[in-house]
């Protein structure tokens, strides 16, 4: 029981963390800063 | 003979710009006037600007709570009829009394900036209501309809309470708010007119109709920005009301209802408070946008150190609310479990407020400069540009939310079998809200300046993810969940004080802001078109600045305990006692 609640807690972050980075590049392009795979302008 | 060329030189100098003034009496009939010096009435000695601007803030302070309080006064009303539960229903009355006291003295106020503006700026008021024509009518109309029907919601409470009469009284606070956000939308049109000019030519003459003149550039900037604090504004106020009355009241029940009065108002003064800083932001960015010189004197010029001030101000507010916040979870038995996180909150809180208060250049003597090499330090200076406020500011309102969000949870406890994991969801997603935005601010020192910028978008973003994200979970996981009994009135008296720091707080900022606001026209009447050539068109020193905000300051809040006198003794019944002796 307390190794699914922490197995949920790992997934959550890298899905959060994908929501996140989804999140931040499309706002940056959105506002005409094209931006690479590592966040960095082009 | 020298003295007299010299005296001669001196006269010509001053008169020169009377003189260059004059000879533009000659302007086409249809061009914004443009008063000489001479123009400007002089009355007793009496600083036209300090009345004008005394009148304005104070109209404005009492216009704000007037036009708030009806909006979340219909929510609570309706929150009654939704729930089934009497105490809003009374509350929502309640909210509006205290407006009822406070309605005249808007007008009163009102009345005298009119005939103040009147008096000493004829030309100016004489231009706009050419500018505006008709629409000023409109707007005593929208006066008069504000009022009838405000007085109408009060005074129909009781006799439009149950059944279906109760919807025709909601249908009359609908009314009341709709007239309401239009006067504010009018006044705003004014207002943010004398900032950025539409509808006219270069030299003023009307070139468009009313409604281009309304929408000028700044027009929807501000409405938004004036709306949220209002909300902020009027939750703050009625939070003070609801503290003075538990601290005054003996009654447990009455001290009771006034606690969780003051809660209610507190949850309101946050939620029109955390978006602010982003419609502020909007607000700004639509000033640089219009004018950069503008943008450069508010961000950049003398008005830029107001913003340290603000910064203190605002982390007074954030400070307050979340210790009124903290201080409630010894309401419930469940919420000393939670105790133990506020530390942390309160490492995070009173670090963003260092942070933010943090000036990037400092003001300093010779030999400090020389001391620290430079008018920048070398450790604290980097904290001084945006994408460290930025920072500062979203992980302040996470944490914010994060100290909401324990007292609601400590009155529930979660039924469904899944509510472990559900938490464990929640708590990632902070983990990682909070890693983007520290991540974001760290962006902006690594790439250029319109990156920097651009990653403050995703910062306020984030922060609504985790706000919207997090309360979307919480209704799920807490559906049928176990519920709490809250001792409303298990309250420090302590904590009451936090209530009253949040309106004198809210009073100054709003103070301040306005001035600088108004200040960014510089020594303009409606910025590049008329030109204010009165005796007082310069910017004050922050110290003058300083004194006359905090002089109305103090007023409005003596105006304030006068009301909260007032609608406590509106209460107050003589006892047969004392009667009978």
């Amino acid at each position: 029981m307390m190794a699914r609640k922490y197995l949920v807690f790992v997934l959550a972050l890298v899905i959060w963390a994908g929501v996140f980075y989804f999140i931040d590049k499309s706002i940056m392009q959105a506002q005409g800063l094209p931006v690479g795979a590592d966040m960095m302008p082009i | 003979m020298k003295y007299f060329i010299a005296a001669l030189l001196a006269l010509l100098a001053v008169s020169l710009p009377d003189l260059v003034a004059a000879a533009s009496d000659a302007l086409p009939p249809d061009a914004a006037p443009q008063p000489s010096r001479l123009d400007y009435p002089v009355i007793a000695g009496i600083s036209a600007r300090s009345l004008a601007w005394s009148m304005a803030q104070m109209h404005l302070f009492l216009a704000a709570f007037v036009l708030a309080v009806p909006l979340f006064s219909i929510a609570t009303e309706f929150m009654g009829v939704v729930t089934g539960d009497d105490r809003f229903d009374t509350m929502a009355r309640e909210f509006m009394k205290i407006t009822m006291a406070a309605y005249s003295l808007t007008a009163l106020v009102g009345g005298g900036l009119l005939l103040t503006l009147l008096v000493f700026y004829p030309h100016l008021m004489g231009y706009l209501v050419k500018v505006f024509r008709g629409q000023m009518l409109i707007y005593a109309l929208l006066f008069g309809l504000e009022s009838i029907t405000l007085y109408l919601y009060f005074y129909s409470w009781d006799a439009l309470r149950r059944g279906n009469r109760k919807y025709y009284h909601m249908s009359i606070g609908l009314v009341l708010n709709t007239v309401g956000l239009t006067l504010m939308f009018v006044a705003n049109a004014w207002v943010s007119f004398m900032m950025s000019p539409a509808g006219i030519a270069p030299d003023g003459a009307i070139t468009g109709t009313v409604w281009e003149a309304t929408r000028n550039p700044l027009w929807n900037p501000l409405n938004l920005h004036r709306f949220l604090a209002n909300i902020a504004y009027g939750g703050a106020i009625v939070g003070g009301y609801a503290a003075y009355m538990f601290l005054a009241e003996k009654d447990p029940v009455q001290k009771a209802h006034y606690d969780w009065m003051g809660y209610t108002s507190n949850f309101i003064a946050i939620l029109g408070f955390l978006p602010l800083p982003f419609a502020g932001y909007w607000l700004m960015a639509e000033i640089y946008a219009y004018s950069q010189q503008m943008g450069i004197t508010a961000m950049g010029g003398i008005l830029a150190w107001l913003f340290i001030i603000q910064a203190v101000l605002i982390g007074t507010i954030m400070l307050a609310a979340n210790y009124y916040l903290w201080s409630g979870l010894m309401r419930t038995d469940r919420g000393a479990q939670y105790g133990r996180y506020v530390k942390y909150i309160a490492v995070v809180i009173v670090g963003g407020f260092l942070v933010w208060v943090t000036p990037h250049t400092l003001i300093l003597t010779t030999s400090e400069i020389q001391n620290l090499g430079g008018t920048h330090h070398k450790i604290l200076g980097p904290l001084g540009i945006m994408p460290a406020k930025n920072t500062a500011v979203n992980l302040m309102l996470v944490f914010t939310f994060l100290s909401f969000q324990m007292f609601y949870r400590s009155s529930r406890e979660p039924v469904v079998p899944w509510a472990k994991s559900a938490n464990m969801v929640v708590v990632a997603l902070y983990v990682v809200g909070i890693a983007n935005i520290i991540g974001a601010g760290i962006y902006g020192y690594i790439t250029p300046t319109v990156y920097k910028v651009g990653a403050s978008v995703p910062q306020v973003v984030t922060t609504l993810t985790i706000i919207i994200g997090s309360v979307i979970i919480d209704v799920f996981m807490l559906r049928g969940a176990k519920s709490e009994k809250v001792h409303w009135g298990r309250m420090t008296e302590r904590s009451q004080y936090a209530l009253f720091v949040l309106p004198v707080a809210f009073t100054w900022l709003m103070g301040l802001m306005g001035y600088i606001r108004s200040s960014l026209r510089t020594n303009w009447h409606v910025y590049t078109v008329m030109k204010d050539n009165s005796p007082e068109n310069y910017i004050p020193t922050l110290g003058d600045a300083g004194n006359t905000i905090t002089g109305i300051t103090l007023a409005f809040m003596a105006v304030m305990v006068f009301v909260f006198w007032l609608s406590r003794l509106g209460q107050t019944r003589q006892k047969n006692a004392e009667i009978s002796a």
